[in-house]
């Protein structure tokens, strides 16, 4: 009998700690692979380290160095302008087509699936795809050429100030479906009978949309804006795949950046450095949201 | 100057024929409630009025202008929606002034108007508020707010009671008879309850699968009612269906679980008259009570009934017999005196029966 | 309001919608025609054009023979890898998950919500903080420049979607539900699979093909942590194209492009409402 009792009690002992148990080796790896590391980036970064760590900690000698380094300097430049047109443009796209198929438009659901392929694919790919369009000399300059404007020029792709702008292009493309879908979940969303209080109240569908259903969508915007910044960030792969950061480091992004000076020219202070700021960046954005997010929800 | 006009109008979706030539005529200032089960179609007629949805065939007359065509904000009518329907990012004054707004009144006007509907609905301290820091009850009146602020030459109401508590609706109730007392314009209202039909209405329109089944005054429609439907749907608790068969002398057949009888009726000469062997007979609880002296008539007739069930409802008790293998319900005063497993004395008045085909569910008058 | 013909206004509506359809889609068209055209066609021909006399010859090349860097075994290896690759990453990075977010779902306990929090933090990370000490880690356990260790990479930083997916969707499940079957005296995992596995399926078909599309068209852990023999097809691509031994072949790379596109474009096409569910999901969080 004693043992019966003792038994069973350490299996629901075991089956009291089963959660947690559970989630113990996420736990353990969230803890290690993303705060511990992120503290392990954070100490290299004030380290003399260059292809091994070093631990003799050399204050903000690093920083400096990023700072002062001019291929940064146009890393964040570069990472503003891309950041703030890639959102804009695919805001006003997104939302624009979602509008339009939220007309009750025949064929939605092919036109969809249309605007949404290119999140399906990796950004190598469309970098792979956009540096061959916008080939100078056999891309989109030859193809508007031969139509008969012979004076054409089109050469972002290796002009040190336009290289930027061809990121945007390509990263627009593959977005903008996305935010399209989040914009006409938004719309679906909104309440069939505030639509027609509106017309009873004598608004025109153009009055209806700028005064009640997109101030509804605030949040959706707000949200299209985070996640866009995040992608925006975190552009690395797109870079690589299109302009390879070049010409020189024209069209470098601050991923770029890091990569390059961690991995290919053994410096990993200064990468170390360059992948904080990036964090501090994407932190900036988050934590002013996360915060008016949940005092919202606590107010609402 | 507000009377309406339905003429002929039908809506179908698709294959399915919603509303089957619907005709009312609403005079000025007349307050007409449209009441049936889910699916007969009043929403849909609704809706058609405001110009939210096109008719199929038909017209629809406004102050004898034909209105048929014209989009919703040219009809010059305001609606109050089941679920209010207001602007979740506008503050209750945007709300009540964003009609006007849309017509290009000027702001003064507006503001004014604001506050005269504000007042009168007893909102105003509520203006800078958004809906979703409202209760229920407040926001219904913001909804309303917003209908009144447009003087319309129609209100129309969707369920707008429907959302609140039972104790909310009663108050609400009240609130719009008043209102209406006041401002004189025609209504059109939907509903499902019809306690709220006959307190309400100058007239009911009881639809059920698409067709006026009956449109008379609140007692036409309960003293009177066309056919089974209507006589089942109002009043509650429900009217009692008994069949019977009929005499030779035209008198209806009544078997309680304890006694045998015959009802001589008003229509017995009628029934006798027509060879009608049988019948369904259509008697309101409250007219089967206690003996009640002050009552006795021609047509009241003294009986026993044996009752299995009670439910008390506090002024009165619902009690539950047994006519022709039929549950029937009698409304009894509390102090009746039941006593279980005895006959209980009661008494019924005949004079206000009616009766109806059991195959057609029409009344044989 | 209605009328039976369109007016101007939705024709105008339509027309947009279509042009921006072909502005979508036409790099596809262009990748593949000009995967189909030989080298000459498209030194003189033009972007748009159609191929005269179409060939597989690039798709033959970009698969068996082309180079990407030092070898020239084409894309065939490096597809292979990355099937090696994401296999084993999504299966398990989508079971931890699902336990993972039936915990967080139905058995709370004190902090779990705390964790999920920082699980979704996590999520958020430039993935460049964490590159530099993963490296450490996995030459620590001798995983530097192998599959396992980029499937390892793959789970861990996968775990945190996959955990946000399941969880949002077992937070529906009526909570009486597992009080009722623990009164009948299931356990844990009985519950689990005789409750939640059974209505799974929507969610375990987002979660796999989330998965399978992020982790297929990875760059970034692929490129830091895989050495010569063990690139998935994505850093072999970037290869590929940025290899010009000779003069550049446009067909090829496009060809290449293709091969590497095709796995992920064939899912989405199959099954795209479910991606699109999983974009929504991932983006309108708890």
């Amino acid at each position: 009998m004693h043992q019966n009792v003792k038994k069973q009690s350490v299996l629901d002992l075991l089956e009291a700690w089963l959660p947690k148990i559970i989630m113990a080796p996420t736990t353990l790896a969230m803890i290690v692979c993303m705060y511990g590391f992120i503290a392990w980036t954070g100490a290299l970064s004030f380290t003399k380290s260059r292809m091994l760590p070093q631990w003799d900690f050399v204050g903000f000698i690093q920083y400096e160095k990023l700072f002062a380094n001019p291929r940064w300097d146009v890393a964040m430049s570069n990472l503003v302008v891309f950041g703030v047109l890639f959102i804009a443009i695919s805001l006003l796209i997104g939302l624009v087509l979602a509008i339009f198929l939220d007309q009750k438009i025949r064929g939605e659901g092919a036109i969809r699936t249309i605007y949404l392929y290119p999140m399906a694919v990796s950004f190598v790919v469309t970098g792979t795809a956009w540096k061959w369009i916008l080939n100078p000399g056999l891309g989109i300059e030859k193809m508007v050429r031969d139509l008969g404007f012979t004076d054409f020029e089109f050469r972002w792709l290796v002009d040190q100030e336009m290289a930027i702008y061809t990121i945007v292009i390509a990263a627009v493309w593959q977005s903008s479906g996305f935010v399209m879908a989040m914009f006409l979940a938004g719309l679906r969303s909104v309440d069939d009978s505030l639509i027609k209080a509106a017309q009873i109240d004598g608004a025109s569908a153009w009055q209806s949309y700028w005064h009640v259903i997109l101030p509804i969508l605030r949040p959706v915007f707000f949200s299209a804006i985070v996640i866009l910044s995040h992608i925006a960030i975190k552009s690395f792969d797109l870079v690589q795949a299109l302009t390879g950061g070049g010409p020189g480091y024209a069209s470098d992004l601050p991923a770029n950046f890091m990569y390059t000076f961690a991995f290919n020219r053994a410096q990993m202070g200064i990468g170390a450095a360059s992948a904080m700021v990036m964090l501090f960046g994407v932190l900036a954005i988050l934590v002013p949201y996360l915060y008016s997010e949940l005092r919202g929800s606590n107010r609402g | 100057m507000g009377s309406l006009t339905i003429s002929n109008v039908t809506k179908t979706f698709g294959s399915t024929e919603v509303l089957k030539g619907i005709n009312i005529d609403i005079a000025d200032g007349e307050f007409l409630i449209l009441v049936g089960p889910s699916g007969c179609g009043k929403s849909t007629l609704m809706n058609t009025i405001a110009g939210l949805e096109e008719v199929t065939t038909g017209q629809l007359l406004l102050a004898g202008e034909d209105v048929t065509e014209r989009s919703p904000k040219d009809r010059d009518i305001a609606m109050v929606f089941q679920s209010y329907a207001l602007y979740p990012t506008m503050n209750v004054a945007r709300n009540i002034s964003f009609g006007l707004e849309m017509r290009g009144v000027p702001k003064q006007e507006r503001d004014q108007r604001v506050q005269e509907v504000s007042t009168l609905l007893q909102i105003n301290h509520l203006l800078d508020r958004k809906p979703s820091q409202l209760s229920g009850g407040q926001r219904q009146r913001v909804a309303m707010g917003r209908a009144l602020a447009r003087s319309p030459r129609v209100y129309l109401f969707d369920e707008p009671l429907s959302n609140l508590d039972a104790k909310l609706r009663v108050e609400m109730r009240t609130e719009i008879k008043k209102l209406h007392k006041r401002l004189g314009t025609t209504i059109v209202y939907v509903t499902h309850d019809q306690i709220e039909a006959m307190t309400l209405a100058d007239r009911i329109a009881v639809m059920k699968d698409g067709v006026v089944q009956q449109l008379g005054t609140p007692n036409e429609i309960y003293d009177n009612p066309a056919n089974q439907f209507v006589a089942g749907f109002m009043g509650s608790p429900p009217m009692n269906f008994v069949p019977c068969e009929v005499n030779s002398d035209g008198s209806l057949a009544i078997d309680t679980s304890s006694h045998s009888l015959s009802l001589t009726i008003p229509q017995s000469s009628t029934l006798k008259a027509q060879n009608i062997s049988r019948v369904i007979l259509g008697l309101r609880p409250e007219m089967l009570t206690e003996p009640k002296p002050e009552r006795a008539g021609d047509s009241v007739m003294a009986l026993e009934m044996d009752f299995d069930v009670t439910e008390p409802m506090g002024a009165d008790t619902i009690a539950i017999g047994e006519w022709n293998g039929i549950e029937i319900l009698a409304r009894l005063s509390p102090e009746a005196g039941l006593r279980a497993g005895k006959s209980t004395p009661v008494q019924v008045d005949l004079s206000k029966v009616v009766l109806f085909d059991p195959e057609s569910g029409e009344r044989i008058r | 309001m209605g009328n039976s013909s369109m007016s101007i206004g939705r024709y105008a509506i339509y027309a947009c919608l279509i042009i921006f359809a072909v502005l979508y889609l036409m790099p596809l068209y262009v990748m593949i025609t000009t995967s189909l055209k030989d080298i000459e066609e498209i030194r003189q021909g033009n972007l748009l054009s159609l191929p005269a006399a179409p060939t597989l010859y690039a798709w033959a090349k970009a698969w068996g023979s082309a180079c990407t860097g030092s070898e020239c075994e084409g894309l065939a290896p490096f597809f292979f890898n990355s099937i090696r690759i994401v296999v084993p990453a999504v299966l398990i990075s989508t079971l931890i998950g699902a336990l993972n977010g039936y915990v967080l779902a139905k058995w709370r306990f004190r902090g779990s919500e705390f964790l999920f929090a920082a699980l979704l933090f996590g999520c958020f990370i430039p993935f460049q903080v964490i590159l530099l000490p993963m490296a450490r880690l996995l030459a620590t356990f001798g995983l530097a420049n192998t599959v396992t260790g980029l499937v390892l990479v793959h789970v861990i930083y996968g775990v945190a979607f996959t955990t946000l997916f399941f969880r949002n969707f077992y937070v529906s499940v009526p909570t009486e539900l597992v009080k009722a079957a623990q009164l009948d005296g299931a356990n844990f995992f009985q519950i689990f699979r005789h409750i939640f596995l059974p209505i799974s399926l929507p969610i375990f078909t987002v979660t796999i093909i989330w998965q399978f599309t992020q982790i297929w068209n990875d760059f970034l852990f692929g490129v830091v942590y895989s050495g010569q023999g063990t690139q998935p097809i994505t850093v072999a691509l970037n290869n590929l194209v940025n290899t010009s031994v000779g003069g550049k072949e446009y067909n090829v790379d496009m060809a290449a492009a293709l091969i590497a596109a095709l796995p992920t474009l064939v899912v989405y096409v199959l099954a795209g409402k479910y991606f699109v569910r999983g974009l929504t999901a991932g983006a309108v969080k708890g």
